[in-house]
């Protein structure tokens, strides 16, 4: 009686199956290309009008008030004025302005949401395979159901991330378990766990019967053992190379875990999320990020600047300066990621060089609900792919050429994933 | 043509007990028969790159064609045939071939009656693709089919995927075992009384709240609100004589109409109980006035019974109440506890009226203009309230001096039983403009924030019984229970502070930015909250007072009811969890096993800090890998050889056959109490399941496999351009046509030989089209039986365009495809492959220099081709009448006539598939009925077959009656079916 299949193919179909982490390549000497990752931020409800511009390039590139804390990055940073996204307007304002920001395709009124999946998340689906976790999708602001009186739900409002057209990406709100399940492989322990218990039901079942159904339940048996090898191998990895990396005095950027619970002060909560962020990225854990600053209608309050009223509803007014002190503070909050991710060494660059963070609202104006163009900022070069420092403006380019999905499609361009369109969009944006 | 086999399975032979050759077959082995070979087979069949991939190099004993039944029979076959050595080829004498085959009988022979009725070896396997699919259809309640992205399971010697000795576990598969569990997990979701599986998968919010918005708006959409429909069923019971029912209960009549009892039943009396004054007098008039039935006229009374409906419509606008917005002190009438009292009031007086707007003789008309309504200028709404205006003089409000308070009364009753709306199933800011509120579900209406609000009295007390009540609330209490909407409105109401909603003009304290829930939603946190809200409300009416008053009571009562209901719950989720597993593993868990899943509950929640939710959700993900789950394991003693099945393993050996998922509550019942094995009980539970619709599982997976279509659903092979008509619509239809005649034949009992010889077939629309036949009035899913199919060239399996164009290879038909298949499909001859050099027929018929008929006669010319080409190009030949996509035709695609005359096996002449068919019923009856029962025995043991199963077969194929039944009791009678070998 022959073995039906060696045990040697079975662990030669794993290894492919499996691949190295990149960490463990790192460890092992070898010098890997310096991953490119995407990260997207944003804020709802617009920024302030007449304080948001930028003049000139380079070293003399001008930046407005509300952008001035990004004035220490601004070789790195492109702000790009005048683009849209067509399938946003027109249709009442609010969620129908949201839900398809980072899609652009239309959504659906009434009570069946419908959009599209999101540049991050596709993305994800083709980079993220090559880490430990694909994509972290996160907020600093809870999600919102039910309705809106324009009848688009309100979850349109509260995620920007969609993996499919039927489902928003959940959103992680709480720093310590988007911590968890970066960097202590919360899926992988859990699958582990798991795997150890299925193996004692194999075994015991094993023992109960003989000859070739025996056989057949040890082919069951020894996949589960070289699933479970392989996290092993992964989380041993992971070790190894972290305390290679220590040895050879690179600096691991440390960060403690986070609390559980939810901070209570946005400003720390904020602070957490990009923290986590920069690590993820700097660790290779991940290499797509999307964090919801304040979702749109966002009922946070900024009592620390001194601003009474809501986000949301502050922004109704939007050119006073309560306003422009909340769009001055989430913009510092991107800075603040940013030159984390400055200050991550990484070869002779930064692991900001190798990335870029997009920010962007669904307004130019709150108060008049105006989106018939948004704000964008990108940060970072992705490695030399992406000209920076620069103050770009479409609005006089023709409705056809300034589509936020050919900035899209540019950026994935750019991160070797090439697509013939997406969204309402066929051709890249043009000088980026 | 690929073939979805696999190399393991010829490891898999046979493992019957030691093989014992006689002593005499040994010697005339070694004396006569290896010579035979040697001098006339192993030329050809020998060890380097042998013809027909048919190597006899390894048969040196006696052994090795017992260990090969499928070979040995081949060998046999041919032999007897004669076909082999081929015409060309040194032929044996005659008294040599004979020898050789007694030899091979009388091996066989002695073989077989050694063995009859083995059980066989069939093999511990893991569960298909498509099993796993049904099972978990059947064990979560939602058609989940988390193995669509696997890879295709290969099929065994037999052609079925459903054998040990085919399906394989790896590494790889292993983790998308992993994902599939863990995607069924995610539809979980908890109930107060158990936990259940949604149609989609539950870990978003979002995803919540849609599947309790829906099932709740689903409910109502199930209730018959059409007054006319209730009129007119009132109407047919008043009629039930004369409509020829004089027995018929008004309650039989409101099921047969779909209406409810309970509201027919209150209709009824409100028209019959007469009424002298007021709206329901005038309605009882038309009432009266219905015309009688008259022959041939069913609808006779709708009109009358529409013009009834849109009178009590138009009636009861008129008095629709209506409620002035409210504040209180600083609190303006668009904040939640307002609105909340403003939508609380239409919804609890439905069934009221009001009364001003009666038009009384000699008192002054209802003075609109007096009305104040505070915010009236307020932009934002929650809606002005637009006040009801009705023109004096309306003959519908008029009331005769003094009388209004008789009116009144006679307004109630009518009002009572004719709600201004049964229930509001969505709701905008503008109350009144209700086209705006389109998809908001159940909506509360509030200015850019969350909230939901019941509106549904009317229904629930009129029209419902207890039991569609009960429903109702608790869907009511699963908003909250499973989507947490009331914790979440609260939350986000409370986060606004003592803003209300309208923070752009009023000042107040604001709460700080997200904490936890728990401290949010707390009671001292809650009854803070509605302090300060009482400050600012300071000055307002009693009313508004005790409308904030009771906000917040109600938002703490019934935040404190789901945290409870929730602590409450958990020990009926964990037996739900148990009841699972065990539904999971087809058996009752032993103690151990029901240890094992509450400790590793336990640990998820200790060790690795999950909630319980979560904790379950692992627990259901573990249960799903057990190999008690994934693998489908015959128990037996290890010292016995063979031994009957467990209960249990019988149960799920049938349930696995007939419906390919696990065995159902009263198969599990049968299988405790031991009854499976009294073979009565086993044919009446098979009756039992085949008319159920899983038995569906049994014509697809069955059938599909049988009749080699299994991806046909998916066949690109069809150029579109040259075939427009064929597309997905019919593709789908093509594949569905022999899997309703198979259901049909199985489900009906009819003669198996049916299948192949009866006129009937079924169509959809576009499939009776592509036939030319009349389409059925309806869309693709309407099917309907076409008894007599033959005028359009149809009836039966052979005919059928699916099997016509999947064996075709796109721009011209295949005679030796759709042979090959009569052949080896139906008839189950063994056919050798094709050697690798065999020449390329063109692949455009428009583009041939001779018809295909004559490109094949020359093919066949060759007598090695012939051997095997003889024996079933005619066949397909038979089929020239119809093109590559099965469509029938008299010209072939350059435009010559098709000529489907054929020349069967032993010179016997046919015409087309008349011609086929006869030659089929007069010659080869027997042998399909056999090949058709060793196919499905296969297929139901989960093996290949074995020369130890011949002898069911031929009394099978031996039996007067050849209905299905017959095949299907033979088979579950059989020792083959009922026992277990224990394996090598």
């Amino acid at each position: 009686m022959k073995t039906p299949i060696s045990r040697r193919t079975l662990l030669r179909g794993a290894g492919v199956a499996m691949g190295l982490p990149w960490l463990e390549s790192m460890a092992a000497g070898a010098t890997p290309a310096q991953p490119q990752r995407f990260a997207v931020l944003f804020m709802g409800t617009g920024i302030s009008p007449g304080r948001w511009w930028a003049k000139g390039s380079g070293a003399q590139l001008e930046l407005s008030e509300s952008l001035a804390p990004l004035e220490p990055l601004k070789a790195k940073v492109n702000v790009i004025d005048g683009l849209f996204n067509k399938a946003a307007t027109g249709q009442g304002i609010h969620p129908a302005m949201t839900g398809n920001m980072l899609s652009g395709v239309p959504i659906r009124k009434g009570s069946i949401i419908q959009g599209g999946i999101t540049v991050d998340q596709l993305l994800a689906n083709h980079i993220g395979q090559e880490t430990p976790q694909p994509s972290m999708v996160l907020a600093c602001e809870r999600a919102m159901t039910g309705f809106h009186e324009t009848n688009f739900s309100n979850a349109y409002s509260s995620h920007i991330s969609w993996q499919n057209s039927d489902s928003p990406v959940p959103n992680e709100m709480y720093p310590s378990l988007a911590f968890d399940s970066l960097f202590e492989n919360g899926g992988q322990l859990r699958n582990a766990s798991i795997l150890d218990r299925v193996r004692d039901h194999a075994q015991s079942l094993s023992r109960a019967i003989s000859g070739a159904d025996k056989i057949k339940l040890d082919e069951y048996l020894a996949s589960v053992r070289d699933v479970e090898r392989g996290i092993e191998r992964m989380r041993a990895g992971k070790q190894k190379a972290e305390e290679q990396a220590r040895d050879a005095g690179r600096p691991l950027f440390a960060m403690k875990r986070p609390q559980d619970g939810l901070p209570e002060d946005i400003r720390d909560h904020i602070r957490l999320m990009c923290d986590i962020i920069a690590l993820g990225f700097q660790m290779d854990k991940t290499r797509v990020a999307s964090l919801l600053l304040a979702r749109d209608l966002s009922a946070l309050y900024y009592p620390f600047l001194g601003v009474s009223k809501q986000h949301h509803g502050a922004s109704h007014y939007d050119t006073e300066p309560d306003y422009q002190k909340i769009v001055h503070f989430q913009v510092t909050q991107l800075a603040y990621l940013a030159q984390r991710l400055d200050a991550m060494k990484e070869g002779e660059s930064s692991v900001l060089d190798n990335s870029v963070i997009l920010f962007l609202s669904n307004m130019w104006s709150g108060t008049k609900h105006d989106n018939k163009k948004v704000p964008v900022l990108t940060i970072g070069g992705l490695g030399g792919k992406l000209q920076t420092g620069r103050a770009l403006n479409y609005f006089e380019s023709g409705d056809d050429n300034r589509k936020l999905c050919s900035l899209y499609l540019g950026i994935m361009d750019r991160m070797g994933v090439n697509l013939p369109g997406f969204g309402d969009a066929t051709t890249r944006l043009a000088g980026l | 043509m690929p073939r979805r086999t696999h190399p393991v399975s010829a490891l898999f032979v046979l493992l019957l007990a030691p093989l014992h050759a006689q002593p005499e077959h040994d010697r005339a082995f070694a004396q006569s028969v290896r010579p035979f070979l040697a001098t006339y087979c192993v030329s050809c069949h020998g060890p380097q790159s042998p013809a027909a991939q048919f190597s006899l190099s390894a048969f040196t004993s006696p052994a090795n064609f017992l260990n090969d039944a499928r070979r040995a029979t081949q060998v046999l076959e041919r032999l007897e045939a004669a076909d082999m050595p081929p015409k060309g080829a040194p032929q044996p004498p005659p008294a040599a071939r004979r020898d050789a085959i007694d030899w091979f009988h009388a091996v066989r022979n002695n073989e077989i009656r050694r063995n009859a009725g083995d059980p066989g070896t069939v093999l511990a396997r893991r569960l298909s693709n498509a099993e796993y699919n049904y099972t978990i259809r059947d064990l979560t309640g939602v058609d989940i089919r988390p193995t669509r992205k696997f890879p295709v399971d290969p099929a065994n010697t037999a052609g079925f995927d459903n054998s040990g000795e085919t399906l394989s576990m790896s590494p790889t598969l292993l983790k998308k075992y992993l994902d599939a569990a863990r995607e069924t997990a995610s539809h979980l979701y908890l109930k107060e009384d158990g936990f259940a599986f949604a149609p989609h998968p539950m870990l978003a919010e979002t995803d919540r709240d849609k599947f309790a918005v829906h099932q709740i708006i689903d409910f109502y959409h199930q209730q018959n609100t059409d007054l006319a429909a209730y009129f007119e069923t009132a109407w047919r019971f008043r009629h039930r004589a004369a409509l020829g029912q004089p027995a018929a209960s008004l309650a039989d009549l409101a099921r047969r109409h779909n209406v409810s009892p309970k509201y027919l039943a209150t209709i009824w009396q409100t028209l019959e109980i007469p009424e002298p004054i007021g709206p329901l007098a005038k309605l009882q008039a038309q009432w009266r006035d219905l015309p009688k039935p008259q022959p041939n006229q069913p609808a006779i009374a709708r009109p009358g019974c529409e013009a009834m409906r849109a009178y009590v419509a138009n009636v009861r606008k008129k008095v629709e109440p209506r409620f002035i917005n409210i504040t209180a002190g600083a609190i303006g009438t668009a904040w939640q506890p307002l609105l909340i009292w403003k939508n609380t009031q239409y919804a609890t007086h439905r069934r009221t009226f009001d009364p001003r707007q009666l038009q009384v003789q000699g008192e002054p008309p209802f003075n609109q203009a007096n009305v104040v309504e505070p915010e009236w200028d307020n932009a934002f709404g929650p809606g002005k309230t637009i006040l009801v205006e009705n023109p004096s003089g309306d003959p519908d409000l008029f009331v005769p001096a003094g009388q209004r308070p008789r009116y009144e009364a006679a307004w109630a009753r009518f009002c009572s039983v004719f709600p201004d709306m049964f229930y509001k199933e969505s709701r905008g800011r503008n109350y009144f403009k209700t086209g705006k509120d389109e998809g908001r579900y159940l909506s509360a209406g509030f200015h850019n924030v969350m909230g939901y609000f019941r509106d549904d009295q009317p229904l629930s007390e009129l029209l419902l019984d207890e039991k569609q009540q009960a429903t109702l609330n608790r869907m009511w209490r699963e908003m909250d229970f499973v989507a947490s909407i009331n914790i979440r409105t609260y939350v986000e109401f409370a986060k606004l502070g003592t803003r209300g909603t309208r923070d752009d003009f009023k000042d107040g304290e604001p709460e700080v930015g997200d904490i936890e829930v728990d401290q949010i939603v707390s009671e001292p946190k809650l009854r803070k909250l509605e302090a300060d809200y009482l400050k600012f409300a300071n000055g307002g009416s009693p009313v508004a007072i005790q409308a904030i008053k009771t906000f917040f009571n109600q938002a703490n009562t019934s935040i404190r009811w789901v945290q409870q209901a929730r602590r409450d719950a958990e020990p009926a989720h964990l037996k739900s969890l148990l009841e699972f597993a065990a539904r999971a593993y087809r058996r009752p868990l032993s103690p151990a096993e029901n240890d094992d899943i509450l400790s590793f509950y336990r640990d998820a929640r200790a060790r690795s800090a999950l909630d319980h939710e979560s904790a379950l959700r692992e627990a259901v993900v573990l249960i799903l890998m057990s190999p008690k789950f994934s693998y489908r394991v015959d128990l037996v003693e290890k010292q016995r050889a063979v031994q009957p099945l467990s209960g249990y393993d019988l149960a799920s050996r049938l349930s696995y056959f007939l419906w390919s998922s696990m065995p159902d509550a009263e198969l599990l019942r049968h299988a405790a109490a031991g009854t499976l094995q009294n073979p009565e009980v086993l044919k009446a539970q098979a009756r039992r399941m085949l008319q159920d619709p899983r038995s569906r599982a049994l014509a697809v997976e069955f059938g599909a496999n049988w009749l080699d279509m299994r991806d046909f659903e998916q066949i690109g092979t069809v150029d579109r351009a040259r075939f427009p008509a064929f597309d997905d619509a019919l593709r789908q239809a093509m594949f569905e046509e022999p899997v309703r005649l198979l259901l049909d034949v199985f489900r009906r009992n009819r003669p198996i030989t049916d299948l192949l010889l009866a006129p009937d077939t079924f169509v959809n629309p576009p499939l009776a089209r592509h036939y030319g036949m009349p389409p059925p009035a309806g869309d693709t899913n309407t099917w309907t039986h076409v008894p007599d199919a033959a005028p359009y060239g149809r009836g039966g399996l052979l005919p059928m365009a699916a099997f016509l164009t999947k064996n075709a290879p796109g721009l011209r038909t295949s005679p030796v495809k759709r042979g090959f298949w009569v052949a080896r499909n139906i008839l189950g001859d063994q056919i050798p492959p094709p050697p690798p050099s065999v020449p390329e027929l063109p692949a455009d018929e428009a583009k041939m220099d001779l018809p295909l008929r004559q490109m094949l006669e020359r093919h066949r010319a060759n007598p090695s081709c012939a051997a095997c080409h003889a024996r079933f190009d005619s066949f397909g030949l038979a089929f020239e009448g119809f093109d590559p996509v099965g469509h029938r035709r008299t010209h072939d695609l350059a435009g010559r006539p098709v000529d489907a005359h054929a020349q069967f096996p032993k010179g016997v002449e046919g015409e087309g598939l008349s011609g086929l068919r006869q030659f089929i019923s007069q010659h080869r009856q027997p042998q399909f009925v056999r090949a058709f029962a060793g196919r499905l025995l296969a297929y139901a043991l989960g093996r290949s077959l074995a020369l130890s199963d011949g002898p069911l077969l031929d009394e099978i194929a031996g039996q007067p009656s050849l209905r299905f039944e017959t095949v299907l009791d033979k088979i579950l009678a059989s020792r083959q079916f009922r026992n277990k070998r224990s394996p090598l």
